[in-house]
């Protein structure tokens, strides 16, 4: 790996990590290399892409050693380098604690967050630096596309993906094969080869990732498609808040211009395919293929219908592959292991793998890539260590915020593309949000509502209209004005809107309001008519009391409490002033004893 | 080839869409931000139908959606018609007092809701129509502004705009009479801006505002526009023909 018989140091310089000050480790790892002495060989300090245990970032690894240290800091630099690089032993203080026997581990593999991971889309991810095309040359990039290109015929290609089963990892789960086929049988030039990176569902960010920390294995799925399909120009569409991914992104079609994988008779074949940044201008709905590719042609980027598909005539009237930035990344996978080896991961309707960002209440946040068929209980409690503190599980939110909400009598589904739409809910691109029982989920759906209803196009009446008219109801229902036939006129809006509406968008945009009255229809019935959020989120519902029986007078809400309404002495029983609080809800949060209760 | 729509057996060329072999064999299939001038927006939804392919159903908007051969098309299920309802109560929420909505939702049957909130002044119901004559005609002085919930028409920053040519083809296109053109003889306001109105040199009637004919003479590349009304235009043209057939022998 190292190249030069030394050590590699490679340092995550995912946006989660440099907000917490990994690029002036980098540098300080930097400047200590320069500065080491008496060392024949100097080791490689690198930067990679996201590592995916965001929660302990920023983190440093070495190798050869399998070292991983977590939650690094510049002032732990100078002793990485002299105790683990020129020692050669570990700085225990940063190595990650195993939760259930206590004991430091050394490697990702032996922490339960990676080692259940089967990393496709993310597998150069953390290894390579995003910048140097050569690293990723050293992990076989380029070998599938040279393979297509050199030694298979493009209806070959094809078939291969075809057979492979891979479906869009950008949240429909169309398969990929049928598409490429599709496009290729039209007779008409030129083609086009879009990625969509227009990732924008709040708390996701897969794509991102890869873009960030991998942008050669997009180019390299890109270059196959174009082989196969008869296309000689491709797009990809980043939204321009991610300014990391564009930066990347523009360095990799640059340096894979100047090695002759992009631009005209590449590798000598008489292949021409170039690819060309799109900036998005971050509207939402620019991540429907069509409203993506309007934004493409310079014009709003609104959907239209989409009877005659983009496969056909999609950008400029033209065939165009529109696919996921994560199917991208398993394309060449496909290609270097076959289709018989694809299929032995994940399940006969969903093989392969998924990358979901795991949030919300859950301890480990960050991302991770696991086979198809997993469970959710397997993906909360195992990968993502369960919800912190002392609350309860209550519901994953799947599939971004037109997804649905997963309550936990349903924790053993397995997850794949079917299984989720038939629970309510579906894949989207990926994005898990996990909640415990201090959310509402009236609140949770008025907050997705509230989202989608400034993120819709605006295009169509029933998208329009009917989020607005949902957004008012929640509103009402939350601020304690909820009515009788509230749901009723709930159910029937997004009857409508699922049925009527013009896009992906619209059709999906009733699910946080259908999922959560399907399986938390109590909590609707406790706020319309007990005037009463369980859950004590929602202010105008919410009155907060100590049980006496519970308090053991820690104190501990007291001093939390930003409005001084609690009062009691140490040790003695609490109380709050309904008067001068609030409705934060600190106390209840911190109070490890749930001694602090909903009226 | 043959579609069935509503059992009747109608004849279609491929491509062609749907609501428009629907007109032509008499089925009435109801629409707001349809134009036969202008590409179909497919935004009021009002003219969905449920089409039978090959046995799988799926519910289209009749105004965009091509044929296909052998398809089975029904207007008014019970499941279309409810939908269609919902819809005209989500525009009467939005437009309470348009007399077009109105009269659809006595069509419909669909009750007033108190449930929610409108603006009494709002007839507007976002269908695009007049952003594409706009595009059409060729100043492109309006557009639809921002997304979602808050989306509107206007011209830039709400300001007059320089390249409107007050020529109204926006107001008359609106199904629903939202945008506001005011005569008084003499100007035409709209959008935010006071245009004068020239006369017909045959009856003298104002007809044209200056912007337009500033403008139409640049696009017909004439020096002088001869301002002549649609209506005398009309009678001028039947006078020469009478005209013309006077000297015309029978064969």
């Amino acid at each position: 790996m190292s190249g030069n018989g030394g050590k590699t140091v490679l340092v995550c310089c995912g946006t989660g990590c440099i907000a917490n000050g990994s690029l002036e480790i980098l540098s300080a790892l930097r400047e200590r290399a320069a500065k080491a002495e008496g060392i024949d060989v100097k080791p490689l300090i690198k930067s990679t892409g996201c590592n995916g245990f965001c929660e302990n970032g920023p983190i440093v690894k070495i190798v050869p050693d399998q070292i991983s240290y977590y939650r690094v800091k510049r002032s732990d630099a100078d002793e990485i380098f002299d105790r683990t690089l020129l020692g050669g032993e570990a700085v225990d203080r940063l190595l990650h604690v195993d939760p259930a026997t206590g004991k430091r581990v050394r490697s990702q593999m032996e922490n339960e967050f990676y080692s259940r991971q089967t990393k496709l889309a993310l597998r150069n991810i953390g290894e390579v630096d995003p910048a140097d095309i050569d690293d990723y040359i050293a992990r076989d990039g380029y070998k599938a596309f040279a393979k297509a290109l050199l030694h298979m015929k493009p209806g070959d290609v094809i078939a291969e993906i075809e057979k492979s089963g891979l479906r869009g990892r950008g949240g429909a789960g169309f398969p990929t094969g049928r598409k490429w086929k599709q496009c290729a049988s039209y007779d008409s030039f030129p083609k086009y080869v879009v990625c969509n990176g227009d990732e924008g569902d709040p708390g996701a960010f897969m794509d991102r990732s890869i873009m960030e920390g991998d942008p050669n294995t997009i180019i390299e799925g890109m270059l196959i498609c174009a082989y196969a399909t008869g296309s000689s120009s491709g797009f990809i569409y980043i939204r321009d808040e991610y300014a990391l991914a564009v930066k990347n992104f523009t360095c990799a079609i640059e340096k894979a211009r100047e090695r002759g994988f992009l631009g005209g008779n590449i590798l000598g074949s008489g292949f021409d395919f170039d690819i060309q940044v799109v900036r998005g201008g971050g509207a939402f709905v620019c991540g429907e293929s069509t409203a993506l590719m309007a934004s493409i042609e310079g014009r709003v980027g609104e959907p239209r219908a989409k009877y005659i598909r983009s496969v056909e005539k999609g950008l400029w009237g033209k065939p165009t592959v529109l696919n996921n930035v994560e199917t991208w990344a398993n394309v060449p996978l496909i290609i270097m292991n076959g289709a018989d080896w694809f299929r032995t991961i994940g399940t006969e309707r969903s093989p392969g793998t998924k990358v979901f960002s795991l949030v919300g209440k859950i301890r480990n946040t960050g991302l991770v890539e696991v086979p198809m068929g997993i469970t959710i209980r397997e993906l909360v409690s195992n990968i993502g260590g369960g919800v912190p503190g002392n609350r309860n599980f209550k519901a994953v939110q799947t599939g971004g915020p037109s997804g649905g909400c997963i309550p936990e009598s349903m924790l053993d589904l397995e997850v794949d593309f079917d299984t989720l739409t038939e629970a309510g809910s579906m894949m989207g691109s990926g994005g898990m949000i996990v909640m415990d029982d201090r959310t509402c989920m009236v609140d949770v759906a008025r907050y997705y509502i509230g989202f989608l209803s400034e993120e819709s196009c605006g295009k169509c009446v029933p998208c329009r209209e009917g989020l607005r008219r949902m957004g008012e109801i929640l509103n009402d229902i939350c601020a304690g004005k909820g009515r009788e036939g509230d749901m009723e006129m709930l159910e029937k809006i997004c009857e409508t809107v699922s049925e009527a509406s013009l896009c992906g968008l619209g059709k999906s945009a009733p699910n946080p309001v259908m999922s959560t009255l399907k399986h938390f229809r109590d909590e609707y019935l406790s706020h319309i008519n007990g005037k009463r959020c369980p859950a004590g989120v929602c202010r105008e519902l919410t009155s907060y009391f100590i049980d006496p029986e519970a308090c053991v007078g820690c104190g501990l809400c007291r001093k939390k409490c930003p409005a001084d309404a609690i009062t009691g002495s140490l040790k003695s029983i609490h109380s709050i002033d309904t008067q001068k609080c609030i409705k934060c809800g600190n106390c209840m949060d911190v109070c490890r004893l749930k001694a602090v209760k909903v009226r | 080839m043959n579609i069935t729509i509503d059992g009747k057996i109608c004849e279609a060329e491929p491509g062609e869409l749907l609501l428009a072999v629907a007109a032509r064999n008499g089925i009435h299939i109801p629409t707001l931000c349809h134009s036969d001038a202008l590409a179909g927006l497919a935004s009021c939804r009002l003219c969905i139908v449920d089409v039978n392919e090959k046995g799988w159903h799926r519910t289209v908007t009749s105004c965009v959606y091509p044929v296909k051969a052998g398809i089975e098309v029904e207007t008014a299920t019970e499941r279309i018609v409810e939908m269609r309802r919902t819809i005209l109560m989500l525009l009467s929420a939005r437009a309470p007092d348009s007399d077009v909505i109105n009269d659809f939702k006595r069509r419909y049957s669909v009750p007033d809701v108190e449930r929610f909130s409108g603006d009494a002044k709002e007839k507007c119901i976002l269908c695009g129509l007049c952003v594409k004559a706009c595009e059409g005609v060729g100043p492109c002085a309006i557009s639809t502004v921002g997304r979602g919930i808050t989306k509107k028409v206007a011209t830039p920053f709400d300001e007059p705009s320089g390249v409107c040519t007050g020529c109204g083809s926006c107001a008359r296109t609106c199904p629903t009479g939202a945008i506001e053109m005011v005569e008084d003889g003499a100007t035409r306001t709209i959008w935010h801006r006071k245009h004068d109105l020239l006369k017909c040199r045959i009856c003298g009637e104002p007809y044209i505002t200056w912007m337009e004919m500033k403008y139409l003479s640049r696009r017909l590349g004439v020096k002088k526009l001869d301002l002549v009304c649609k209506k005398c235009r009309r009678e001028s043209l039947a006078e020469k023909m009478m005209e013309a057939s006077e000297h015309v022998r029978p064969l």
